[in-house]
C-alpha cells in the first residue's frame, strides 16, 4: 500500500506541480454524431520555455516601413491599459456585429454574425506589449515568455460555428 | 422583518454596483464618432478616451513634420508658418466671416463667432435634381466646430511643426459636437463627453 502511493505519489506531484504553473489549453469540438473532441493541454513553462528558447533571428521583424509604427502601437497600447474602461467600437451591419471593448488590462473582440457565429477573442494587453518588437525589429522573448505566466484563468479564443466549438483557455 | 431587510440592502447593493459593460461617466474625456449608413443599415461606432489619441498623435507627427507642410489639395500647399501668421491676422480680427465661397455646387462659409471657429459647406442637390425629386437628390451639408482656443493651440508650435499636444489638451476641456456630416445616404458626428460608450444611441 505504502509502495502504491509512493508510485503515484510522484506522477501526482508532478502533475499538480505542472498544474500550479498553469496550462494552456486548445479545446476543439467538431459538431455531428461523429464529430471529434480534441483537447490539447500545453504546460504553460514548455510554451514559456519554447518562447525563452526561440532562435533570435526567428523572434525578429524585418526592417521596413510597418517597423516605424511600432511606436505609435506602443504608445498607443500604453495609453489604453492606463485609460478606464469602455466599448472602443461597435460596428452594427445587416449580418454582422462586432464589438471591441476594454475592460480591466484586456481587449475583448467579440463578432456575432447572424447565422449564429460567434467568435470571442481576448488580447490581455501586456502580452501584446511584450509582443511588439523594439526599434530595431526584436521582440524579447524572455519578456514574452514572462508576460505568459500573468494570463492565467483567461478565456483567449472561443469561437462557435455551428455545432463547432474552438476554445483556447489558459488555465 | 428580517427577509424584507436583507432583501432591501441586496436591492441598493444592485443600484449602487454599476452594471457591466453600462454606460458611465469616466470622468476622462472620450472622442466618439458615430458613422451611420442608411442603405447598408450599417451603424459604425468608435470611442477613445481623449488619452490614447494623444498618445498616438504624439507618436505619429513626424509623418506630418517630415513633410513640413500641410497639404491642401493638388497645387495649394500652405507652409505651416504661412498658416500660422495667416492665422494671427484672422484671430486679431475678432468676430469675422473669413471665407464665403458661393458657387453653382456649394456654398462655404467660414465665420469666427466668440470662442468658436464654424465651418460650414453646404453642397446643393445635382444637377437636373431638386429637393422634391426625393432622397437620391438631398444636399449635403457639413458643418465643423472648432474652438479658437484649440487652433491656437495647434498653432503655437515652432517653425514647421503644430503642436498636437497643447491641440489635444486644449480638446480635453471641448465637451459636445465638432463635427457633423449629413448627406443623401451618410451621417457623421464626431462629439466629445465623459462617457464610455454612446449613449443613447444618438
Amino acid at each position: 500500500m505504502v509502495k502504491l502511493a509512493a508510485v503515484l505519489a510522484v506522477p501526482l506531484a508532478l502533475l499538480a506541480t505542472v498544474a500550479s504553473l498553469g496550462v494552456m489549453v486548445v479545446d476543439v469540438r467538431e459538431g455531428g454524431p461523429n464529430g471529434h473532441h480534441i483537447v490539447v493541454p500545453v504546460p504553460l513553462v514548455l510554451a514559456q520555455a519554447a518562447v525563452a528558447l526561440a532562435p533570435a533571428d526567428k523572434l525578429r521583424v524585418p526592417e521596413n516601413e510597418g517597423l516605424q509604427h511600432v511606436g505609435v502601437a506602443r504608445e498607443v497600447l500604453e495609453a489604453l491599459a492606463k485609460a478606464p474602461d469602455g466599448e472602443l467600437v461597435r460596428v452594427e451591419e445587416r449580418d454582422e456585429l462586432v464589438v471591441i471593448t476594454k475592460e480591466g488590462g484586456q481587449i475583448h473582440v467579440r463578432v456575432h454574425g447572424s447565422k449564429g457565429e460567434d467568435v470571442n477573442v481576448n488580447v490581455p494587453l501586456h502580452v501584446a506589449l511584450q509582443a511588439l518588437p523594439d526599434a530595431h525589429g526584436r521582440i524579447s522573448a524572455l519578456a514574452l515568455a514572462e508576460s505568459l505566466s500573468a494570463v492565467r484563468f483567461t478565456d483567449l479564443v472561443d469561437v462557435r460555428d455551428g455545432n463547432d466549438h474552438v476554445r483556447v483557455y489558459v488555465w | 422583518m428580517r427577509k424584507s431587510v436583507l432583501v432591501g440592502i441586496g436591492l441598493a447593493a444592485l443600484v449602487s454596483l454599476p452594471a457591466k459593460g453600462a454606460i458611465a461617466q469616466t470622468g476622462t474625456p472620450w472622442i466618439h464618432v458615430r458613422v451611420e449608413e442608411a442603405k447598408k443599415a450599417s451603424k459604425v461606432s468608435v470611442n477613445l478616451p481623449l488619452t490614447v489619441v494623444e498618445a498616438a498623435l504624439q507618436a505619429a507627427p513626424e509623418i506630418l513634420e517630415k513633410q513640413g507642410k500641410l497639404h491642401l489639395g493638388g497645387h495649394h500647399d500652405l507652409s505651416l508658418a504661412d498658416m500660422r501668421n495667416l492665422w494671427k491676422q484672422l484671430a486679431a480680427a475678432g468676430d469675422a466671416e473669413i471665407v464665403s465661397v458661393e458657387s453653382p455646387d456649394e456654398n462655404v462659409k467660414v465665420t469666427r463667432k466668440g470662442n468658436l471657429i464654424q465651418v460650414l459647406v453646404d453642397q446643393k442637390p445635382k444637377a437636373g435634381k431638386t429637393p422634391e425629386a426625393g432622397p437620391a437628390a438631398k444636399a449635403e451639408q457639413v458643418r465643423v466646430e472648432v474652438p479658437v482656443s484649440v487652433v491656437d493651440a495647434l498653432f503655437s508650435g515652432e517653425g514647421d511643426t503644430v503642436n498636437v499636444k497643447a491641440a489635444v489638451a486644449e480638446l480635453q476641456k471641448l465637451r459636445g459636437d465638432i463635427v457633423q456630416v449629413h448627406d443623401e445616404d451618410t451621417t457623421v458626428r464626431v462629439w466629445i463627453d465623459e462617457q464610455n460608450a454612446q449613449a443613447a444611441r444618438k
